[in-house]
């Protein structure tokens, strides 16, 4: 599958900027090179040649003649220059033909352009010339052709290692290319199909632990988690659903049939009043709801203080004991020191009164309720238990759930409104919410951090201050 | 408001509120307990009739249309407009409530609410409970002494518990005035929330237990979907 898109894909362009850092490297390195080596070889021509026309300088004429000649004898490659001029400039012996442009100084001179002996272009060559004696000129020189061949050489050979390299990581970046591409492609189609609402589709994840696993992995998790609150709302909103539709469902029934049966103003009064209660029912459950909702969605709120459990059970008990009286049912509070937390009393005032008229509806006459709030050990309690029916097992886990109503229903309604309240307030504060067995009955507690006080005189004092809170009453 | 001022008895209510059938339930209700009702449906309507004076309470919905009923209540308290203002919103949280309250609100009212809980609330805002110091408060036949913590029903002293006599200490403050649950646990208990039981009515009945002895007439009365009422002849 080599597409347009691998040749556009991230990994083949990091690919190809990287051939072209490769290239770019390789070009410096061989430039450095060929310069070095061609000043080095032109720097040890033109010492060498220096040298020997000092030395010559000393010769007899005859012996520079016989060795000019032997020089140029024994030159199969025609490289070596050496001639002698007299002192107008005219060819004694030797080659080149005419005296080239250079001072008589002993020093190495290039030259660009020497008539060369017989045809072809002008030669480069490094010239020393010196002046003798007699006013002679002798001229050694030695042609670079060999040199610029030599350049030509190395010139080559890069451009021949570079092609070759540059294809080379272009084929390997290619490849990378396509292999992230096919990785990526998987990817994108895994997406595709949760963006078209596919939530339980998940990344491909190699076993191999890359930078794109991980990222694989995280965006799996976040899917997850995404995936268990959209349950988790299609179960609030089933809920919701089935707690609203149901009282509303009854309350249209009650006026349809008041409509169509209803004959006298009585029966229609009745018919109303029932709807009505229905319709307030279908209102309870929507604050609860809201308030609930409020309250999962976890602010903290500024309300927090320090709140005395304690204080807020009397004043609890205070408020319940004249309901439990009525009802046969007999109230206790245990409350003797203060349990201080963190919290907003408002909240944990209504959560604890909705387990306390739990308690109450669920005891039967003749039934006891307690009602405790303790701090030891630096977590706050408050314990209401009851004499009643108690919670199965299997229940206790779901009873706080939002409006969960168990088999309880029907004999005491807004049960599961109140204990999705307490729940909320619980998680809000922190707290941990239980149900216990209480032998017979329920026992419901509510654990949390108490506020730590400094000094015990602190935790008498504040105990001597408050009233007595040993209460029994039947 | 020419058409609604002090036509009966009773003080004229401006109805600030942009749903229509709610707007004309109130109205209904509000009349029907004999107050002239004025209704405005928007936030410069409402502003405009209630600067003309003649509302001696205003009944505000906090989401008009989009507009911010409780900017009705800033402008009109920053003009040093005291006219009581009772806030209705479907917006119930805490923090909703203490803004509302905030912004000049005397009562705070959730919807969806019983309409007699709304005309218990407009009555005792346009009673507004006169900061009395007075260490007496007397009601047809009883009399309560406020430092004696004492209460007598004719010749005969009545024994109450704390909580009973701060109970009764409300509904004598307020003679002949409906008094609904939701408004005994926000001001007696300071409680903001309602019981799933009927608590209060047990209050009440242990309450008029002890100040209804014998064949004495019955002074707290129930009233119909509403609450409960101390009535006395003035």
């Amino acid at each position: 599958m080599w597409t347009i898109d691998v040749l556009r894909s991230r990994a083949f362009r990091l690919a190809l900027a990287f051939a072209a850092a490769i290239a770019a490297a390789a070009t410096v390195v061989f430039t450095l090179i060929y310069l070095q080596f061609s000043s080095a070889s032109e720097h040890m021509v033109g010492a060498r040649l220096s040298d020997e026309a000092t030395r010559a300088l000393v010769e007899s004429d005859d012996e520079l003649r016989a060795q000019i000649t032997q020089r140029l004898a024994s030159d199969l490659l025609r490289l070596d220059y050496a001639g002698l001029f007299d002192a107008n400039g005219v060819l004694l012996l030797g080659d080149p033909p005419s005296l080239p442009p250079i001072r008589p100084d002993g020093r190495p001179h290039l030259v660009d352009s020497v008539p060369t002996r017989g045809a072809g272009r002008p030669d480069q060559a490094i010239f020393v010339a010196v002046r003798r004696a007699d006013g002679s000129i002798l001229v050694l020189g030695r042609s670079l052709s060999e040199i610029n061949d030599l350049r030509g050489t190395v010139a080559r050979a890069l451009a021949l290692a570079l092609a070759p390299t540059t294809i080379l990581i272009l084929v390997i970046g290619a490849f990378f290319a396509r292999r992230a591409q096919r990785r990526l492609g998987s990817i994108h189609a895994a997406i595709a199909e949760i963006m078209n609402g596919d939530l339980k589709q998940r990344l491909p994840v190699k076993s191999e632990v890359d930078d794109l696993d991980r990222v694989a992995r995280g965006v799996n998790l976040m899917l997850d988690e995404i995936w268990r609150l959209l349950d988790q709302l299609r179960h609030i909103g089933d809920d919701i659903a089935h707690d609203l539709r149901t009282p509303l469902a009854v309350a249209r029934a009650k006026i349809e049939r008041g409509l169509e049966r209803g004959s006298t103003i009585e029966e229609l009064r009745s018919a109303m009043a029932e709807a009505l209660n229905h319709l307030d029912r279908s209102a309870a459950t929507i604050s609860a709801f809201l308030r609930v909702s409020a309250m999962e969605s976890g602010r903290r709120e500024r309300s927090f203080g320090p709140v005395d459990l304690s204080a807020v059970c009397a004043g609890l008990f205070e408020f319940y004991e004249p309901l439990a009286q009525s009802k046969g049912v007999a109230i206790a509070l245990a409350a003797p020191r203060p349990a201080l937390v963190r919290g907003d009393e408002d909240l944990l005032r209504e959560a604890i009164s909705n387990l306390v008229d739990n308690a109450i509806k669920f005891t039967p006459e003749g039934g006891r309720v307690l009602i405790a709030a303790a701090a030891a050990d630096g977590r706050a309690t408050v314990e209401v238990s009851d004499s009643g029916s108690g919670v199965p097992p299997q229940d206790r886990e779901d009873i706080f759930r939002r409006f969960y109503r168990g088999a309880r229903d029907g004999a005491a309604q807004g049960y599961g409104l109140g204990l999705s309240i307490v729940a909320a307030v619980a998680k809000l504060h922190g707290f941990c919410l239980t149900v216990e067995d209480n032998a017979p009955g329920a026992r419901f507690v509510l654990r949390g951090d108490s506020m730590v006080f400094d000094s015990d005189e602190a935790t008498r004092d504040i105990g001597a201050a408050a009233p007595k809170r040993l209460k029994t009453s039947a | 408001m020419p058409q609604t001022a002090s036509i009966g008895a009773k003080p004229a209510v401006l109805v600030i509120e942009d749903e229509r059938a709610l707007a004309e339930e109130i109205r209904y209700e509000l009349q029907a307990e004999g107050y002239p009702v004025a209704l405005a449906e928007t936030r410069a309507e409402g502003l405009r009739v209630a600067r003309a004076g003649g509302a001696a309470v205003l009944v505000v919905d906090r989401m008009l249309n989009h507009e911010d009923g409780l900017s009705i209540l800033e402008a009109l308290r920053e003009e040093g407009n005291p006219t009581p203002i009772l806030v209705i919103s479907a917006l119930s949280t805490v923090d909703d409530r203490i803004r509302g309250l905030k912004a000049g609100g005397d009562d705070y009212l959730v919807k969806p609410f019983e309409l007699r809980e709304l005309t218990a609330r407009v009555e005792a805002l346009s009673r507004r409970i006169p900061d009395s110091r007075a260490t007496r408060l007397r009601a047809g036949p009883l009399e309560m002494d406020l430092v004696e913590r004492s209460v007598r029903r004719g010749e005969r002293r009545v024994e109450l518990l704390p909580r009973e006599f701060k109970l009764l200490e409300y509904f004598m403050r307020r003679p002949n005035q409906i008094v609904t649950r939701a408004m005994l646990l926000e001001d007696v208990w300071n409680y903001k929330f309602l019981p799933q039981t009927n608590v209060v009515d047990v209050h009440i009945g242990n309450l008029r237990r002890k100040i209804d002895a014998g064949g004495e007439p019955r002074l707290i009365v129930n009233v119909r979907a509403a609450g409960f009422k101390l009535h006395v002849d003035d």
